[in-house]
């Protein structure tokens, strides 16, 4: 009988603010730590060739070829760029920066062709998608040599 | 020495608005964090681009997800949680996915109907190069190729 006594002292239990500024603090600070770490899921537009509707005749324009290999290795019109293992592809990205200036400079669109082999791994024709958004080169087609 | 306000107490330290502001700041975290986490296939492992742009998700799409079993060395397409191993058989789909979506494509938004290609960064270019022939084939010429921002 005595401890109920002491619990209902006042009648009046009042609303804690100290511990829910802990707990906000803590949830807080997760999702802090969280914001870090999201993964933002992003974008690389192609068109698909032969769809275009176009009013005027075009004019013929250089076409860029890029090769994949099977082990990842990329080509730029026969030249070898990078290491077949680099995902960041330096010489690659200034390369197609300076075709884009040329193409600007000329007034002729840059318009680049991936020829990837079939059995090239996929992450690595986004590796060349992405060297090609840096360089602003929106005329992108994607294909697969045929084998046999 | 009165510093500002008057009164003749000391200033007080107040709760009530430093809770507003810790709410506030927890409930844009939150959104940040979780705005990402829907209708995203675990299976797949996307690859990596970081100077992609974000993906605009006001237009009206088809999303294939293309998967990779490492173990069979197969991939497979999946299309509105159906699973299919051959490309061909999303033509129609595709088509139906077209003539709907286009119907519900709101204004101001791009009104040109798109297809997403979400493939597994292992999986062999030629299964993605089949998914973008059916895409054709349903008449879709605008393809996007998802990829995330980091590891």
């Amino acid at each position: 009988m005595k401890r109920l006594e002491v619990n209902t002292n006042d009648g009046n239990v009042g609303f804690q603010i100290a511990p829910m500024i802990d707990v906000v603090f803590v949830i807080m600070l997760f999702f802090m730590v969280m914001a870090g770490a999201v993964k933002v899921e992003k974008e690389l537009n192609s068109q698909l060739p032969g769809t275009a509707e176009t009013s005027n005749a075009t004019d013929f324009v250089d076409e860029q070829i890029i090769n994949i290999a099977d082990d990842g290795a990329i080509t730029l019109n026969d030249e070898p760029f990078d290491s077949p293992t680099s995902h960041d592809l330096p010489q690659l990205k200034a390369t197609l920066m300076r075709l884009k200036q040329n193409a600007d400079a000329a007034k002729a669109p840059a318009i680049v062709t991936i020829i990837s082999e079939p059995s090239a791994k996929y992450s690595r024709t986004v590796d060349v998608l992405d060297a090609l958004a840096v360089a602003k080169i929106d005329n992108v087609t994607f294909t697969v040599s045929e084998e046999e | 020495m009165a510093g500002g306000g008057g009164g003749d107490g000391e200033p007080e330290f107040q709760v009530a608005p430093m809770i507003d502001v810790l709410l506030t700041i927890l409930i844009f975290f939150m959104t940040i964090t979780s705005a990402q986490v829907l209708k995203v296939d675990k299976t797949i492992k996307l690859p990596r681009a970081p100077d992609a742009q974000k993906k605009d998700n006001q237009r009206a799409e088809a999303v294939i997800n293309v998967r990779w079993h490492a173990e069979t060395k197969k991939g497979e397409f999946v299309f509105n949680d159906k699973t299919y191993t051959k490309a061909e058989d999303l033509v129609p789909l595709l088509k139906n996915a077209k003539a709907t979506g286009e119907k519900k494509i709101v204004q101001g938004a791009n009104p040109v109907f798109r297809a997403v290609i979400r493939g597994d960064r292992d999986v062999p270019a030629v299964y993605v190069s089949q998914a973008m022939d059916s895409c054709g084939n349903a008449g879709i010429s605008d393809i996007s190729f998802s990829a995330v921002n980091k590891e």
